[in-house]
Parts: C-alpha cells; sequence; structure tokens
C-alpha cells in the first residue's frame, strides 16, 4: 500500500511537462542512438550524461533522461539487426540470427513491430518487477554495514568475472584497471595525493565522464575506422507493416518467459543484457525443440531476446537503486550521473530522495508507453537513420564528446586526457578485455576502498570482520561459486573433448 | 603474442606504480590501513593477472594491418590536434578543421566534408552555447564577437 502512494508520488513527477518533454527526447536520441551500429546504451547515456549536467537538469530530471536514452537504445539495437543484419547494440546480436531471416522474406514489418511488442512487454514486466522487490531489498540492505558492502562489490566483480564467459582472467583484469584508475587522486581519508605525479589537474581524481567518453566514444570512433563498411543496403520494410492476433499469441509465452527470466538475470549485479537475451535464446531453441526453425525466421527466436533485454535493462537497476551498486555498464554509468549531484545511491536512497526513485520508476512505464507508440509507425523514419554516412556520423560523435568533456572543468588536460584514455581502450579492446567491466571498476573503486577502510576502523585493523556476520559469509559462499564457473566450463568441455576422442 | 605482451609492459608497469605506491604515507596514522595498502593490493592483483596472461595469453591469432594503423594513427594525431586547438582557436575555428580532417579519414569527398564541416561548426556552436548554455572558447574570434 505504502508503494502505491509513493509510485502515485512518482508518477506525480514524471508527468510535469519538463519531464515528460525530456523522456521523449530521451527516448528518440536512445533509439537513434541504439539503431546506430556500434553504439550502445552507454555510449548514448556518455554523450548526454555532460550535456544534462551542464545544463543544469534537477537530478531526476536526469535521471528520467539517461534512462529514457537507455530504454530506448534497447529498442533501437533490433533495428539495424533486423534490417541490416548487424546489431545496433551488444545485446541485440540474438536478434539478427532471426530477425535478419525474416527481413529477407519480405516480413519485415511484421518482425519490427512484434519486436517492438515484445520489448514493451519485457520493459513493463520488469519495471513491476521493479516496483515490488526494490522497496523489500532496499529495506533489507539497510542491514549492509561496511564489510557486507565491501564483500558485495567482490561480489558484484566476480559476478563479472564467472558470468561474461570465455575470458575470466581478462575480464577480472579489466575490473581491477578501473579500480586502479579510481585510485588516482588524493585520498579522502588522509589526504596524501596518489599516483598524481605532480599534475594539479589530477589531483582530484580522473573525473568520471572523461573516463565514460574516453573509453566509449573515443575508441568507438578508432574502432569504426576499421570497418568503414559501405553500400551495405538495408532491407525495405514492406508488405504487411503489423503482426496479427495469430502470431501475436503464438509468441506471447515465450515473451513472458524470457521477460522474468531477463529481469532475473538483470538483477544480478555484473550481468548484463547481452547474457540475458544469449540465455532466452537458447532457452527457447530447446524448448521448441524440432518444431522451431529457429535461425530461419522464427517469431519466437525475434521475442525472446528482445523482451530479454529489455527486461534486464530495467532488472540492472534494482541492484544500482537499492545497494547502490550497478547491475550493467549503464547502470554503472548513470551511478557516475548521480555521484556528480552528489546522491550516494543505496539504500537509503528510498528514504531520502523519494522524488528521484520513484519518479525514475514512474518514467520507466511512462518511457515504455512512448517507446512503443513512437517505434511502430515512425521505424521508416529511423531506418532512414542507417543511411547517415560515416563522415558526418563520426565526426559528429566526436565533437558532441569533445563539448561533453570541455563542460565538465574547461581545460585542455581534460581533452587530452580523454583522448589518451581512448587510445588506451581501443588497445584494450582489441585484446579482448571488456571495456564494461573497466567501467564498473571505476565506479566502485571508491567505494570499495571506503568500505573497506571504514570496516577495517571499525575492528582496528581485524581482517576477521570481513567473514563475520552471516551476510557477508553468504556472500563469500557466491563469490566462491561465481569464480569457479569458468573452471567448471572448462572441465566440461574437457570431459565433452575427451569424451568425443 | 600481442596480449603477451601488453601483458609483459602492463607487469613492469605494476612493477613500478609499487615502487611509487610505497612512498605513500601518512603523517598521521589516521586510520589502520593507510593509503598505501589498498593500491599495492590492486597492483599486486593485476601483476599475478598479467603473469597468468604472458603464461597462457589464449586463443588470438590477429595480424596487424599496417594501412589500418597508419590511419588510426592518423586519427589519434587528428583528435590530440582538435583536442589542442580547442582552446587557442576557438570551438568554431578547430571544429571544422577536425570535421574536415576526420570526415576524410572516413572516405568522404572533399567538398561535401567540407560542407559538414563549416555546417558542423557554426550550428553546433550555436546550439551548444546559445541554446543548451554550455559555455564554448571562442578563441581567435573572440575579438568579432561582442560580449
Amino acid at each position: 500500500m505504502e508503494t502505491l502512494t509513493y509510485l502515485l508520488q512518482g508518477f506525480d513527477v514524471a508527468t510535469r511537462p519538463a519531464n515528460l518533454l525530456v523522456a521523449l527526447f530521451g527516448a528518440f536520441v536512445g533509439t537513434i542512438v541504439g539503431l546506430l551500429p556500434g553504439l550502445g546504451p552507454i555510449n548514448g547515456v556518455a554523450l548526454l550524461l555532460p550535456l544534462a549536467f551542464a545544463l543544469g537538469l534537477p537530478p531526476e530530471t536526469a535521471l528520467i533522461l539517461l534512462a529514457a536514452v537507455y530504454l530506448g537504445c534497447e529498442y533501437g539495437g533490433r533495428i539495424s539487426a533486423i534490417l541490416l543484419n548487424v546489431p545496433g547494440d551488444a545485446a541485440a546480436v540474438m536478434t539478427t540470427l532471426d530477425g535478419y531471416p525474416l527481413a529477407r522474406q519480405g516480413k519485415a514489418g511484421i518482425a519490427l513491430s512484434l519486436s517492438a511488442v515484445s520489448s514493451f512487454i519485457g520493459s513493463i514486466i520488469a519495471t513491476c518487477g521493479v516496483v515490488l522487490f526494490a522497496p523489500l531489498l532496499a529495506k533489507w540492505a539497510v542491514a549492509f554495514g561496511p564489510a557486507e558492502y565491501f564483500v558485495l562489490m567482490i561480489f558484484a566483480i566476480a559476478c563479472l568475472g564467472g558470468m561474461v564467459g570465455d575470458k575470466p582472467v581478462k575480464t577480472l583484469m579489466a575490473a581491477l584497471i578501473g579500480l586502479a584508475l579510481a585510485t588516482v587522486g588524493v585520498d579522502s581519508t588522509t589526504g596524501v595525493y596518489r599516483f598524481t605525479f605532480g599534475s594539479v589537474s589530477l589531483s582530484d581524481g580522473i573525473q568520471f565522464v572523461i573516463v565514460v567518453i574516453g573509453f566509449f566514444s573515443v575508441s568507438e570512433v578508432l574502432l569504426m575506422l576499421e570497418k568503414t563498411h559501405n553500400g551495405q543496403k538495408a532491407v525495405k520494410a514492406s508488405g504487411r507493416l503489423l503482426f496479427n492476433f495469430k502470431e501475436f499469441c503464438f509468441t506471447f509465452w515465450t515473451m513472458v518467459r524470457s521477460a522474468v527470466a531477463g529481469f532475473v538475470i538483470g538483477t544480478l549485479p555484473g550481468a548484463g543484457a547481452t547474457i540475458a537475451s544469449a540465455m532466452t535464446y537458447m532457452t527457447e531453441k530447446r524448448m521448441a525443440g524440432n518444431s522451431g526453425k529457429f535461425g530461419e525466421g522464427d517469431l519466437r527466436g525475434l521475442a525472446a531476446p528482445e523482451a530479454a533485454n529489455n527486461a534486464s535493462a530495467c532488472g540492472s537497476l534494482i541492484p544500482m537503486l537499492t545497494l547502490g551498486v550497478p547491475g550493467s555498464g549503464t547502470t554503472a554509468v548513470m551511478i557516475g550521473a548521480l555521484t556528480l549531484y552528489n546522491i550516494t545511491p543505496g539504500p537509503l536512497l528510498f528514504e531520502q530522495q523519494p522524488d528521484v526513485v520513484w519518479g525514475l520508476i514512474a518514467s520507466l512505464f511512462i518511457g515504455n508507453v512512448i517507446l512503443l507508440v513512437m517505434n511502430i509507425p515512425l521505424v521508416g523514419l529511423f531506418s532512414r537513420m542507417l543511411s547517415v554516412p560515416n563522415w558526418v556520423l563520426v565526426p559528429a560523435i566526436t565533437v558532441i564528446s569533445m563539448v561533453g568533456v570541455y563542460a565538465v572543468h574547461s581545460t585542455t588536460f581534460d581533452l587530452v586526457l580523454m583522448i589518451l584514455l581512448g587510445v588506451f581502450g581501443y588497445i584494450l579492446r582489441k585484446l579482448d578485455f571488456p571495456l564494461s567491466a573497466v567501467i564498473l571498476g571505476f565506479v566502485l573503486g571508491e567505494l570499495m576502498e571506503d568500505n573497506l577502510r571504514r570496516a577495517l576502523s571499525i575492528s582496528a585493523g581485524d581482517l576477521g570482520i570481513l567473514w563475520s556476520s552471516p551476510i557477508t559469509l553468504i556472500l563469500w559462499a557466491l563469490v566462491v561459486l561465481m569464480l569457479s564457473l569458468p573452471g567448471l566450463r572448462w572441465w566440461r568441455a574437457r570431459k565433452a573433448r575427451i569424451a568425443h576422442a | 603474442m600481442y596480449v603477451r605482451l601488453f601483458s609483459a609492459i602492463w607487469l613492469l608497469l605494476c612493477i613500478w606504480l609499487a615502487f611509487v605506491a610505497w612512498g605513500f604515507q601518512a603523517p598521521f596514522a589516521y586510520d589502520p590501513v593507510g593509503p598505501r595498502a589498498y593500491p599495492l593490493l590492486l597492483l599486486g592483483l593485476m601483476g599475478a593477472g598479467a603473469l597468468w596472461l604472458i603464461i597462457k595469453p589464449g586463443l588470438m591469432e590477429q595480424q596487424l594491418h599496417i594501412p589500418t594503423l597508419k590511419r588510426s594513427a592518423m586519427c589519434v594525431l587528428v583528435l590530440l590536434a582538435y583536442a589542442l586547438t580547442f582552446e587557442p582557436l576557438g570551438f568554431v575555428l578547430s571544429t571544422c578543421v577536425a570535421v574536415f580532417l576526420l570526415g576524410l579519414l572516413f572516405t568522404g569527398r572533399p567538398v561535401p566534408c567540407l560542407i559538414s564541416a563549416v555546417l558542423m561548426g557554426i550550428l553546433l556552436f550555436l546550439l551548444f552555447d546559445y541554446l543548451l548554455d554550455v559555455p564554448l572558447p571562442l578563441g581567435v574570434l573572440e575579438a568579432y564577437v561582442e560580449g
């Protein structure tokens, strides 16, 4: 009941004209950023974050903007996946498998409208999940002390290493690089300058915006340089533009199942939309058995990943809002945005900033409706965006990135630092280190050190406090489980190989 | 191969940074941990990871492609030049130059690139500086524009 009151209050915030306008704008920009191949939600959020800050938007409005962009990207990614066979963002990889064959069969209109509805159902189910579970978790999370937080963050990083598949060492290294980058600057407890090498500009640390834009926009520009693919023609959306009732019924349960699964995966810290869409696709394929024609244009193969990636995008807001630990790379950026406003996400956020939290949740509902309404009729307009040539697109991204970084401190040093970080990020990407892990580490870095030191101050230096309470013990057990996953997979693969030989 | 090279460099960097971090001493002990334990912990873990990758770099056969490498280097140079001229030349001029050069790098034809460069330089300045209230440097154009 209490939740309902808060939710109404949230709708009150979200339906203010300024916030509605911002949600509309964010949804539009997000869809475009999402559908452009290579640019994903992190890029979209990273480009708009400094602008939101420079414009002096109040925190709830800024967060609504970023959330709308995030959702919009998940909607937009499918457009290029279906029409071009190029995933607009990483989470849409699975959508290409059945979406593109459908488009080739002349069913592009059906595929686009059905996937828009899948995205919508995915997001709505997950948003309801957020409404139900976030306040509960927040109440529970108040019991977390510094030691529990520290172990929780270790769990988030371990999740990343365990879930992101085939390269756990590289993933963990990437997270460590992020953590280490966060130690640059003055130490908040003792005032000692660390790794600043006498530079005044580094004394308060590397600014979050610079890291995000450098790693994601600049390195993206360099990557795009490698594949200046020209002349790939998008499939024209022709024929029937809307799916019929039978097709909807055929895929409905797939959507619901995938949405629930995507939501659960999304709430795990570290595991994001990409994993959710891959897992649900595989599950649906297995469930359909021989009756499905997955890979050749099965509608269920289209509905499952789309519902799942949107659901996990919403689900990843739960750990961010209740624990202050990001559930995905994009929510890591959003946490950074909140800290720019001096708001620390965590269990107390629900009590201290109900406008921000519930305004955001309500705006998820509104944003989804906007996106659904926008996406079905405007698909023609969006698909035309795919033909914007790179020689216009890339300079535009560059200029906006520069302005974004310049808006923070107005120094040339920041601009140069951004480019150097971009080159570093590009090298990391070429060597197959996941950059979202670096960002996650960077966001967690300061929190992690603070909590560790606070915990050890409480216990006067006794390390035992890190595994003294039941919560910490459970978390450590989960950490061990997560870290043993890659080993388990490796062992099973080896056994299969031996059995095969 | 490249992973090995990178890890080796990273390992050396970690060792050097560990030496730097060893010198972090607080004049008073505010807390039992102090400012240097945590960075040293991270550097140690990173060093261990780098060692692992030197021994087992994993499968990744990737050949460097020299023309691509050249273009990437050019792109980085243009970006750096853009960053360094951003304040002295001002937003409008430096943007025009950078957009034009980047457009050429991304296989645009000269005339359309020039047009997009001039348009972007002026329109984005108006958009950001006047409409969105993000202050941008005018640079050499300062003399011609009244406060």
